[in-house]
């Protein structure tokens, strides 16, 4: 174990003894019980106490550390996953506001690893305000899986977001990983793929305003 | 010539001769079609009742009642799925889903055992077993998902660990061992 990570974990047991002896008695986590190490788990369950007493959602701090453990990884090293995934989540929560679901914050963060700007995620947040942002942060950060630039991501993701749903935003990257997969680079199949979404969205838009026969509207 | 012959005759003769129409047939004709039943009030009518029936309107149901209810929902969701299951048609492709039950798939022909282990499940290589399909080196699971961002890796002979060739890759490789991520979109 490293020196550092090694003393972080025995800060934090000593924060989870003492908040056990000063009557708040940390919640103990029993999936990690069998899992992992004392030392570490005493460290986690004070690390999900916080994460709790801040309105995060503890259960994806809980699965990176099985994740970990299921990997064979060492304690630090689980330690040291699990802490940056709170952070994470923290940030995520801020920047997509204190009302949103733990999906989307899981989501978010998940951009935030992939290199997006915390603001990236509010003005996500400001152009979607009735859909969930679970998905359009989830492509995000799978674009950048693929090869695609960050900011090249985050543009088209926030250029999509005030017309797209999640099934379009789904086609959207499986059509951006296919044209990949066929050979074209990231930023072209990327390119391509957008521009054929705006040329649907200005069809889309022309039938709107033609003055031939119309559908009607749905009460 | 018998006396048979020259009624038939007589009767030929008679239907030979032109219908003389009366100069109110018209508008009997008229009347007759006025007063029937007009052809498209039906149509008219079963569009109403579409209509009617698209209408959404408040409903109360007693507790007993609405439990029944979800009871009858619930037995249709599980035959359903059941059937899919069966017939092996579920959501084609675990990269990336809409809907709440995703089938994994991986082809690992020399494999004895493959296991799906992700955050759906603890990481346990026990949760979900994957099926081989009939010779093929294909194997399988399904899995219910409710909406959210998954990671996941595929699990071969309890200690080889394969990423998902469908799916997009996790970010980062912090436990030094490959994955692939799922993510279900809301409903």
């Amino acid at each position: 174990m490293r020196p550092g990570a090694s003393q972080l974990v025995s800060a934090l047991a000593l924060v989870a003894g003492i908040n056990a002896a000063a009557g708040t008695a940390s919640a103990q986590e029993p999936r990690l019980r069998d899992r992992l190490p004392a030392p570490t788990r005493i460290a986690i369950d004070a690390i999900l106490d916080s994460a709790h007493a801040e309105g995060l959602p503890t259960e994806p701090l809980v699965d990176r550390a099985l994740e970990g453990a299921s990997k064979g990884a060492a304690p630090d090293r689980i330690m040291a996953a699990v802490q940056r995934l709170w952070g994470e989540l923290r940030t995520a929560r801020i920047s997509l506001g204190l009302g949103s679901s733990a999906p989307e914050i899981v989501a978010g963060a998940s951009a935030l690893r992939a290199g997006a700007d915390p603001d990236d995620l509010t003005r996500l947040r400001e152009l979607r305000t009735r859909q969930s942002l679970t998905v359009a942060s989830a492509t995000l950060a799978d674009l950048v899986a693929v090869g695609v630039p960050v900011d090249t991501a985050v543009a088209a993701v926030i250029a999509l977001a005030e017309g797209a749903e999640d099934a379009d935003y789904l086609a959207f990257r499986r059509n951006v990983e296919r044209d990949i997969a066929l050979g074209a680079s990231p930023v072209s199949a990327l390119g391509v793929r957008l521009g054929a979404a705006a040329a649907e969205a200005l069809s889309n838009i022309d039938q709107a305003s033609s003055p031939g026969p119309r559908r009607p509207r749905k009460p | 010539m018998t006396e048979g012959n020259g009624r038939l005759e007589r009767a030929i003769d008679a239907l030979k001769e032109p219908v003389q129409l009366g100069h109110t047939f018209d508008q009997r004709v008229m009347a007759e079609i006025e007063s029937g039943p007009e052809p498209r009030a039906w149509a008219y009518r079963f569009w109403a009742i579409l209509d009617w029936l698209k209408r959404g309107r408040p409903v109360s149901v007693s507790p007993l009642g609405g439990l029944a209810l979800t009871a009858g929902i619930a037995l249709v969701a599980l035959l359903g799925r059941s059937m899919l299951e069966s017939e092996g048609q579920s959501t084609p492709v675990a990269a990336a889903a809409y809907g709440s039950v995703v089938q994994f798939v991986i082809v690992e022909p020399a494999a004895t055992a493959v296991s799906l282990v992700g955050d759906f499940n603890d990481w346990s290589a026990a949760a979900n077993p994957m099926q081989r399909m009939a010779g093929n080196g294909v194997w399988s699971v399904t899995v219910p998902l409710t909406p959210g961002r998954y990671r996941y890796a595929f699990l071969v002979n309890g200690s080889i660990w394969l990423s998902d060739p469908s799916a997009p890759p996790t970010l980062d490789d912090e436990f030094g061992r490959p994955g692939s991520v799922v993510t279900i979109g809301e409903l």
